[in-house]
């Protein structure tokens, strides 16, 4: 996995309580965070990607399988939508012809050619469709569409794939799994680092050799191989896990088990660090001042140690995110993400583009869900580089 | 030297023991076994499974199986491919060899293309090449490798058919899949060495991207920080050139982290080829270690995660040395 740009955590986690007079440190970070011009875009940019995506049902024309057997339209190309009338050549509202299946007479490939006597289609707001119901962050319930045409037309803003699933509503839904995997996955590892790191950190001995061994353990295997075996094991509905917690291995648990897997994987590094912290500061003399004044070692270890090494925590996860987006879509690519055959993630789509081979030079419109795959991980990256310059007292500017 | 290598050998082989207990229990985590599927197999007598159970060890209480199979691997053996029925080493060896000359070709592209990346950026801090090479740096880090892989194979493509229309060309430009042309066996060998380095061209730059946009980012960061210290402007106060000053004196302390890396590198790149090796057919470890997994032919996912654990551990305990070797501020006591 893609090791996130570290940062010197020494000098973060003293660095508490307020920075300038008048100003609480979150005021601080805000001021300073603001002022990276780069990493507001890249917020920005993924405050919009994620709302399009909670509202993928009511943007997206088709459900997220939904084709039809006949006529199919397998491959069909992005639709061309027309705005100038075919007559007069003047601005009009939005149409697409309708599209008929034919065969190029020297390759005898399929081709579709717009239907022009069947005269135009116009693209419809607010449409509703039955057939392609979809539910709003789980809460409301809907069948509206923004857009959407008469049958028999049907429209493919970014063409279709190898069953005739319209690849724009899927690229839409993707984002549901590839955006929320990443973060899912970093609460997993926060867990599980915070929870060993601290152990380790608080009563060193043989716990801190333990729990140290056990990381360089897992450190050791291959990280891409070890979720490889992971996930398609567990995968299996047989296996003891399964078996033990009653699960059927749906849709839903499989996302849930690779989230787990993620999270499971990465927090090695995490915890080695919160370890070192930790050991730091529980010396210091706030935290010796706190057991003389009579408080439990759990409670100093999770009221005040715990807490001094959250601006180092905040941008590590958040550094680690686009390495999760990163590791699911490759692992989506080769069968084993968290999406099944009923949901769809952007590396899973990416894995139609090879359905045909090397065919992809007459399907090049199956590539298209690789781009917001790049956005979402450049924008987190950006988010994190600009989090690390804002906690980071030495990189500040005035 | 002696004392400390010693040392840290003695050390990794408890981390040694311990992965391949873990890899040893994540692999039995579904009952079945390579054979299971034949029990369907109206053909094969279950007597028949029976006794190839008991030739493979596999009848046998796990505990049994577990020390048998770290006995055997501390002799050498690495068990039995059941699917081939012939020793895992031969099954693995030729994937691992193959990944290795991807592996190798891109860390060299890695080092000569990003220390001048690198050094120019810190050079010219702010220039108009210098926000191009750390715009393309994003870029590059946000890119899955896969679809990268992709990209360059509909380049490609694209690229012949604007050859042919222009000038009736009709041949790619590179190779696009496999490792070797159809009419390679008929080559000779200097041919063939050819061969795969043109057909490695574009994979094996895919598979360094990612490391050469990290790599070019932090050696800039090393350089600016070092070109700013007092030992610089020493330098400068008594004359020395630009040139010198550069190479000689901020360049050398920066590349320090980069040549203790070179151990890290080679294990991190065979993971990093993995998804690469999968688009263009590249006939390498990822591909062998999906196919052995589907197969549950275990013993051949098992020597693949233990040599790659090796691979890991070598690339480490290497890094570790040549740190202490190149930084005279690290005692090895």
């Amino acid at each position: 996995m893609q090791q996130p740009p570290q940062m010197d955590p020494t000098n973060l986690a003293v660095e508490a309580g307020p920075a300038k007079a008048g100003k609480t440190q979150g005021r601080v970070v805000w001021e300073q965070f603001s002022s990276h011009k780069a990493a507001l875009i890249g917020g920005t940019v993924l405050i919009l990607m994620y709302i399009i995506t909670a509202f993928a049902g009511f943007l997206a024309p088709y459900g997220v399988n939904e084709y039809r057997r006949s006529p199919s339209a397998q491959y069909h190309p992005p639709t061309t939508v027309h705005w100038r009338d075919a007559e007069t050549g003047r601005l009009t509202a939005p149409y697409i012809y309708l599209s008929r299946e034919e065969r190029d007479p020297l390759t005898r490939q399929r081709i579709y050619v717009e239907d022009v006597e069947a005269g135009p289609y116009q693209i419809q707001w607010f449409v509703r469709r039955p057939q392609a119901s979809y539910s709003i962050l789980g809460i409301w319930r809907s069948d509206l569409h923004l857009f959407g045409v008469e049958e028999p037309a049907r429209i493919f803003l970014l063409g279709t794939n190898n069953l005739g699933k319209d690849v724009f509503s899927r690229i839409l839904y993707g984002g549901q799994i590839s955006l929320t995997v990443g973060i899912l996955a970093v609460w997993v590892a926060l867990f599980f680092g915070l929870f060993f790191g601290g152990l380790a950190g608080f009563y060193g001995k043989w716990v801190d050799d333990l729990i140290m061994r056990f990381i360089e353990i897992l450190a050791a295997i291959p990280d891409l191989f070890l979720l490889i075996i992971l996930l398609s094991l567990l995968r299996d509905p047989r296996n003891p896990l399964a078996q033990a917690f009653g699960l059927q291995m749906n849709s839903g648990e499989i996302f849930l088990l690779t989230v787990i897997v993620l999270g499971f994987i990465g927090w090695g590094g995490l915890a080695r660090v919160i370890r070192g912290l930790i050991l730091s500061l529980r010396e210091q003399e706030y935290a010796q001042a706190a057991r003389a004044l009579g408080l439990s070692e759990l409670k100093v270890l999770f009221k005040h140690l715990l807490p001094a090494t959250a601006s180092y925590v905040i941008v590590n996860l958040t550094l680690s995110i686009p390495g999760f987006i990163l590791v699911e879509t490759g692992l989506s690519f080769i069968g084993l993400g968290p999406s099944e055959v009923d949901t769809a993630s952007w590396g899973m789509l990416l894995r139609d583009a090879t359905n045909r081979g090397l065919g992809i030079q007459f399907a090049p419109w199956l590539l298209l869900p690789g781009i917001p795959i790049v956005i979402a991980i450049l924008c987190w990256n950006l988010v994190g580089d600009g989090l690390r310059d804002a906690f980071d007292p030495k990189r500040r500017t005035a | 030297m002696g004392p400390f290598l010693l040392r840290r050998l003695l050390h990794l082989l408890p981390t040694f023991f311990g992965a391949m207990l873990l890899a040893f229990l994540i692999s039995q985590l579904t009952p079945g076994d390579f054979f299971t599927m034949r029990e369907m197999d109206p053909n094969v007598r279950p007597e028949t499974l029976e006794r190839l159970r008991a030739q493979f060890g596999l009848d046998q209480p796990l505990a049994i199986q577990f020390f048998k199979w770290i006995w055997s691997i501390l002799q050498g053996d690495l068990g039995m491919s059941m699917q081939s029925n012939q020793p895992a080493w031969n099954v693995i060896a030729g994937p691992i060899q193959r990944s290795m000359y991807l592996v190798i070709y891109s860390t060299i592209l890695l080092y000569v293309m990003a220390i001048p990346l690198g050094v120019f950026s810190a050079v010219r801090q702010y220039s108009f090449g210098d926000q191009v090479i750390s715009f393309f740096s994003y870029i590059a880090l946000a890119i899955p490798n896969f679809f990268l892989a992709l990209l360059f194979i509909l380049l490609i493509f694209t690229v012949r058919t604007w050859t042919r229309e222009l000038f009736g060309f009709n041949e790619l430009l590179l190779p696009v899949a496999q490792m070797t042309s159809s009419n390679h066996l008929n080559m000779t060998p200097f041919q063939q060495v050819v061969d795969v380095f043109w057909h490695m061209l574009m994979p094996g730059f895919v598979v360094a991207t990612a490391g050469i946009a990290g790599f070019t980012r932090v050696l800039r960061g090393q350089m600016l920080e070092y070109l700013g210290s007092d030992f610089i402007r020493t330098a400068r106060a008594k004359g020395l050139g630009e040139r010198s000053i550069t190479y000689k004196h901020a360049l050398r302390p920066a590349l320090i982290p980069f040549v203790a890396g070179i151990g890290g590198l080679l294990p991190s790149l065979i993971g990093g080829a993995g998804l690469v090796e999968i688009v263009v057919s590249w006939p390498g470890i990822t591909p062998a270690f999906l196919n052995a997994l589907n197969m549950r032919d275990v013993y051949v996912v098992l020597a693949l995660l233990v040599v790659s654990t090796l691979l890991l551990m070598i690339g480490n305990l290497i890094s570790d040395v040549l740190l202490a070797v190149v930084d005279p501020r690290i005692r090895y006591s």
